[in-house]
């Protein structure tokens, strides 16, 4: 498994992702939060359209109460999963509704550690 | 233009036994904006993994985030841990698990087929279907013990083995299949009404696809080359005779035809696997406890399925992400229904075959 990951501070995210992404090459298969206390590893996953095992990951950290860039201005289907992040680690991202994966009355941020 | 109606689609649709819901915005008949509402049922099981369930434990709760596509949940976590922790799987195992993958692929798209034919108000295509359906049904239940939810895979390999009576049983039940499912396609391929009513309704173009990140058969159907059994080496996929399918519509008449191409294909794939299946052990133990990440994909039947794993020496992993084809492909129907007739809507919501249950795992 060949994995590129670029690590960068939250504000150059959709930069990064601007640099190299091309829809024709790249597809992007989702963004993941993982809780590490106080803060949030985010993780953009993208792999080579008819290569093997072929990805590109895009790192960077976010506090609870940073906001999140969205990249929906270069990949329109993101939302769904920025939005998800919303729901799940109520975090603020650029643009997104909570609500989606949540009901008004099921308990917050699931995903959160303690 | 017209008055402006609010037109609900589900939570509770007779179309859609899922629980996803549209509202939908229409001048006359035609959709003008569109809301999507998918978390009726969220079920933790991402939490769940994460806190309650030691990591050998996770593959069978993962089995039950869809009872349809269960071995792709468990294969996806499975083949994870088993990377992560440096587990080298036997080749009988790994072929096993290509028989039960594939024929459960073939009951999912045969569902999937079944539904459209159902929705286009053919209901003895739709019963038809599901006949031919049952008796792959019968197949896994035979093999796995269970006709879903079945815990065959398991980290290290598999939990039951082929026998000889199974595997004549097996053959025997393949060649009645394959004669009604080549029958299946020539009827979706050439009815005059299906032809009338599907084709150029709800069409994904290639551009739209790769802009839209659309994911298995309605990718597929619209010419984009993807399929993870190609892009990702999980199971031996390629020693099986595996083809890629696309064709070039985009539309709901090649979503279907796409599917039932791949069920012929797949059925080969049993075949071969039967004929090529390796000797020896179904199992190798699995000892210690996963430290660090990987990330695998996996080709459900709906599509690309996305496992992300973290553990940090724990008996408890860290985090457990799952992306499945659904949440995937929600983006692009949201895109499509714009302008798009509200009597096309049922038809073009099946034809992407939605699980929610998967969604909102």
């Amino acid at each position: 498994m060949r994995v590129e990951e670029v690590k960068v501070p939250l504000r150059e995210v959709r930069r990064t992702i601007k640099e190299f992404y091309d829809p024709n090459v790249w597809h992007f298969i989702t963004v993941n939060g993982t809780d590490l206390g106080g803060k949030v590893e985010l993780k953009w996953f993208f792999c080579k359209y008819g290569e093997k095992e072929t990805f590109k990951v895009v790192t960077a950290e976010a506090g609870y109460d940073d906001e999140i860039p969205t990249i929906t201005y270069l990949i329109p289907s993101a939302w769904i999963a920025e939005w998800e992040l919303a729901d799940l680690f109520d975090l603020k991202v650029e643009g997104a509704k909570k609500g989606l994966f949540l009901d008004p009355d099921s308990p917050k941020a699931p995903l959160r550690r303690g | 233009m017209g008055k402006r109606i609010t037109v609900p689609f589900g939570s509770q649709h007779v179309a859609l036994p899922e629980p996803v819901r549209f509202v939908f915005q229409t001048e006359n008949e035609r959709i003008v904006d569109v809301e999507v509402d998918v978390g009726y049922v969220h079920r933790g099981i991402e939490k769940a993994c994460s806190t309650r369930f030691k990591y050998m434990q996770v593959g069978y709760v993962v089995a039950r985030v869809c009872g349809l596509c269960a071995i792709s949940h468990t294969l996806g976590y499975v083949t994870a841990i088993e990377r992560l922790m440096e587990v080298e799987v036997p080749k009988r195992a790994l072929y096993l698990r290509v028989l039960v993958s594939e024929l459960d692929r073939i009951h999912s798209h045969l569902l999937a087929m079944g539904h459209t034919a159902e929705v286009a108000g053919y209901e003895n295509l739709f019963m038809q279907t599901f006949r031919y359906r049952e008796s792959v049904m019968e197949l896994l239940e035979l093999i796995t013990g269970n006709r879903v939810q079945f815990d065959y895979v398991c980290p290290g390999g598999v939990n039951r083995d082929m026998t000889t009576e199974l595997e004549k049983e097996i053959r025997k039940k393949l060649k009645e299949l394959e004669e009604k499912c080549l029958w299946l396609k020539d009827v979706f391929e050439n009815d005059f009404s299906l032809n009338l009513r599907w084709k150029g309704v709800g069409v994904v173009t290639k551009e739209m696809a790769k802009e839209m990140n659309v994911v298995g058969p309605p990718a597929r159907a619209a010419g984009l080359e993807t399929d993870v059994r190609a892009e990702f080496n999980y199971l031996p996929f390629e020693e099986v005779g595996f083809k890629l399918i696309t064709r070039r519509g985009g539309d709901i008449y090649d979503r279907n035809l796409v599917r039932a191409e791949e069920v012929i294909n797949s059925i080969e794939m049993v075949k071969n696997v039967l004929d090529g299946l390796p000797e020896g052990e179904i199992k190798v133990p699995v000892k210690g406890l996963p430290e660090g990440e990987t990330f695998v994909r996996v080709e459900a039947p709906r599509g690309e399925l996305f496992y992300y794993i973290k553990g940090t020496k724990k008996m408890v992993l860290d985090r457990v992400r799952i992306r499945v084809p659904t949440f995937a492909n929600i983006p692009v129907m949201k895109k499509l229904f714009i302008g798009m007739d509200y009597s096309d809507v049922p038809a073009t919501v099946i034809s992407f075959d939605p699980c929610l249950s998967c969604t909102a795992r």
